[in-house]
């Protein structure tokens, strides 16, 4: 057993060594000899360094500020977004508080705003106020064309222009990033609170403290939910 | 010049591909639509240039090992390869007759063409694709997988922890890869494979099935970082050996010199950055689509061939891309099987469509052809992004090149008979006895999938058909996407497609069936669980999709 634990120490020593050297050079990947860092890809590829303002009217850099070292839960939404916005809003708050004490300052959550014209950061400060949102939350306004970048960039679109432009259909997912480990994943912020949570537990977590099986199955009570018809055999084509 | 597919001498030459001596090299392998995830065009490689052959694309056999306890607790093991590793199983007794395996999960350094940088990969034994596990019918087998992955990997994607799933195979829940039954780096988890068929009926007998990870929130990841293989089955009739039983073309490669003449083909569609190396977009949940396309974890490759019968188990392993194959010289397929089953009868089809996870067997005879001959097996299914594919365009994309080699025909005591597998229990005899109907509804929310209007829970059954009742499934999708919608546990039937009779290749059994964009609105299957009860999921087989918590869960009742 102790043989096991040195091993992965060490392994897990040598991986986070890679990552922080990588993350101190910023090794410019296109011309980096040897495959390059997942950190590094990743920032180059999804986490751009655009101007965001919080809601304490603070200005911050999305990557520098913001998401380079940290594990992150990041979402979109907007203040008078009267559907989805308020529940997932809800969800995030509950799962955030469910975390263990310790876990939770390992996550920072990012909400940004979608409609940034409308939601200055007094806008954002309010909303936080009313949904009784607490520390290591951070909402986020900017320019509308950062924001839009920033989005596509984190995947959060719909592949229909109809539905991607409708606010009230906007991608209700959230974004769990552990930057310094190069893992990012994603969930549906529509999903259970506790599911939520351990997906955060998964993103802080290295894999081989992620708890799994049975308990973490029935950590949310049971949500079957099962419908049945009588079959209808008329309408089938005849079979040979 | 232009053939009954559409391929004139011109695409050939706009391919690069080598004719008369003469070679082309332009940069028209590229399909010709932006990629949807903004990532620039994978650098250019020559076709046709790598070998598939045994040890290069052409996994080995997995070799059986020495018995070993699977009756200890959970805790620290050594294996019998002197290995050590925390096992995770629950104390088991297997029966006497139990075949063992021991495959390690590890990272390695791997060419995916001569003119690109080796990448490092995950792969089980280091192999892409794994060691090919052959199952017979009638003998059990215990797998014991040892995850050898590397912490925090530097480089690449994915995460180093796993759920085995053996994708179609009649296993007990336990066994089955359930997203959250995962073991992670210094763990070794069993799964236990009976290897009969369900219900005891010869027309369940499988033949073509796939092991890969299927572990929770990142199967997407780990699969296209190389984590699969083939896991074909030998029973009475489809015996592995071309002098008995029904004498489909034979031999697996494993290490003798006969063959092989029975090959697993993977397709996958991978991406590369500027420098060669491979690149994914964990940011991408509609489905990734990569530009260049491997078979076997080899960028367009050729395959020597002799002149006589092969069977070609073909499975598309991409993570989101559909294909449709043609042969370049117009030669009809003779499809065989689909996904876990051989078909009643051959069929004989100019095309196959395949979508991720499912499998197609085929015979193609090269007899007929000179020596020197090449034959292109050619995708003509565009498509960009994770939706559904834009659509069959002329030209295509040659994906591999079949070169015959033989100045006289090879003997051939392989033959493809008229009956294949004979379904006693169809719709004919099972439509009868169905009493419930069940609309299984694939919708995009807010972003996300849900089924039924539901996100996954994993603490949500949606469906509890009862043992050996057969089921009604009406499956449908919405939004124009196409999903690949795979069930576990059991094979069915597909009844209907808007209404009308499946085509051909669809009237056998499948595991995996495509739903929704312009495939079909509404598709009904006819399905029904044997001997197992307990927890089993459906899902989605777009890994993005899947990832994204496009699935759901049925519990099996006495």
């Amino acid at each position: 057993m102790n043989v096991m634990w040195l091993f992965t120490l060490l392994l897990l020593l040598a991986g986070s060594g890679c990552s922080e050297r990588a993350l101190k050079h910023m090794p410019d990947v296109s011309t980096s000899a040897g495959p390059p860092n997942r950190t590094a890809l990743i920032r180059t590829e999804h986490l751009p360094n655009v101007e965001l303002t919080t809601h304490e009217g603070r200005a911050v850099r999305f990557y520098e500020d913001l998401v380079k070292g940290q594990v992150v839960a990041i979402n979109f939404m907007f203040t008078t977004c009267g559907n989805t916005c308020p529940l997932i809003t809800e969800h995030l708050a509950m799962a955030q508080k469910s975390l263990d004490e310790p876990m939770r300052h390992k996550i920072t959550l990012l909400s940004i705003s979608l409609e940034p014209e409308h939601d200055t950061p007094e806008m954002l400060r309010g909303y936080r106020k009313t949904r009784g949102v607490g520390p290591g939350w951070i909402f986020l306004t900017g320019r509308r064309d950062d924001i839009e970048f920033l989005r596509r960039r984190l995947g959060v679109y719909d592949l229909d222009p109809v539905i991607d432009t409708d606010p009230s259909q906007h991608a209700g997912i959230v974004i769990l990033g552990n930057e310094p480990q190069g893992r990012w994943k994603a969930i549906s912020a529509l999903s259970h609170p506790i599911r939520i949570r351990q997906a955060m537990e998964r993103t802080i977590l290295p894999p081989n403290q992620w708890p799994t099986g049975e308990t973490v199955v029935n950590e949310v009570p049971s949500q079957d939910n099962e419908e049945v018809e009588t079959a209808d055999l008329s309408i089938l084509p005849s079979v040979n | 010049m232009e053939d009954t597919l559409g391929i004139s001498r011109r695409d050939l030459l706009r391919w690069g591909i080598v004719i008369g001596g003469a070679a082309m090299l332009p940069g028209g392998l590229r399909p010709s639509l932006a990629h949807a995830d903004d990532l620039p065009p994978s650098p250019h490689t020559d076709p046709f240039i790598l070998e598939l052959k045994p040890g290069q694309g052409i996994p080995p056999v997995a070799r059986k090992v020495t018995p070993f306890n699977t009756q200890a607790d959970p805790g620290i093991c050594v294996n019998v390869d002197g290995t050590t590793a925390f096992h995770v199983s629950k104390p088991r007794v297997v029966p006497a007759n139990t075949e063992f395996f021991l495959i390690h999960e590890k990272s390695m350094s791997h060419s995916f063409h001569p003119q690109l940088p080796n990448n490092i990969l995950w792969g089980y034994d280091g192999l892409i694709p794994g060691p090919t596990i052959v199952a017979k019918s009638g003998t059990p087998q215990l797998v014991r997988f040892v995850n050898d992955l590397p912490v925090n990997d530097p480089v690449g994607i994915g995460e180093p922890i796993s759920a085995i799933h053996r994708h179609g195979g009649f296993q007990a829940p336990q066994d089955d890869g359930y997203p959250l039954d995962t073991f992670c780096t210094g763990q070794s988890r069993d799964y236990f494979f009976p290897n009969r068929p369900a219900g005891g009926l010869l027309q369940n007998e499988h033949s073509t099935n796939w092991y890969h990870d299927h572990s929770i929130d990142i199967t997407g990841q780990n699969v296209y970082r190389g984590l699969s293989g083939f896991y074909p089955y030998t029973n009475s009739f489809d015996t592995g050996d071309e002098g008995t039983g029904l004498h489909l073309p034979a031999n697996f490669y494993n290490g003798t010199p006969v063959g092989p003449f029975d090959i697993g083909l993977v397709f996958q569609d991978r991406q590369f950055n500027s420098e060669g190396y491979l690149v994914y977009n964990t940011f991408d949940h509609d489905g990734f689509i990569g530009d260049k396309f491997c078979v076997n974890g080899l960028i367009q490759p050729y395959l020597k061939v002799q002149r006589r019968k092969y069977r070609f188990r073909f499975l598309n392993g991409s993570n989101a891309r559909v294909y449709q194959f043609f042969l370049s010289s117009g030669q009809p397929f003779v499809a065989i099987g689909t996904d876990s089953n051989l078909l009643p009868q051959p069929v004989t089809a100019q095309s196959v469509r395949i979508s991720p996870a499912e499998r197609v067997d085929v015979v193609i005879d090269f007899t007929n052809y000179q020596n020197n001959s090449e034959v292109f097996l050619v995708n003509r299914l565009q498509q960009t992004d994770g939706r559904k594919p834009n659509g069959l365009v002329s030209r295509g994309t040659p994906i591999l090149k079949f070169l015959v080699e033989g100045v006289v025909p090879t003997a051939d005591p392989s033959d493809v008979p008229a009956t294949l597998l004979p379904v006693t229990e169809g719709p004919a005899q099972l439509l009868p006895q169905v009493k419930v109907q069940r609309r299984i509804k694939a919708e995009r929310s807010n972003g996300a999938w849900v089924i039924n209007g539901q996100f996954f829970d994993e603490n949500r059954i949606i469906a509890r058909p009862k043992r050996g009742e057969p089921e009604i499934w009406i499956l449908e999708s919405g939004g124009g996407w196409v999903h690949p919608f795979h069930v576990h546990l059991s094979e069915f039937f597909i009844l209907s497609r808007d209404g009308k009779q499946p085509p051909p290749l669809e009237r056998g059994r499948k595991d995996t069936v495509l739903i929704g964009g312009d495939v079909a609105r509404e598709t009904r299957i006819l399905i029904k669980f044997e001997e197992f009860t307990g927890r089993y999921v459906f899902h989605c087989h777009n890994i993005e999709h899947e990832d994204m918590r496009m699935m759901a869960q049925f519990e099996i009742q006495p």
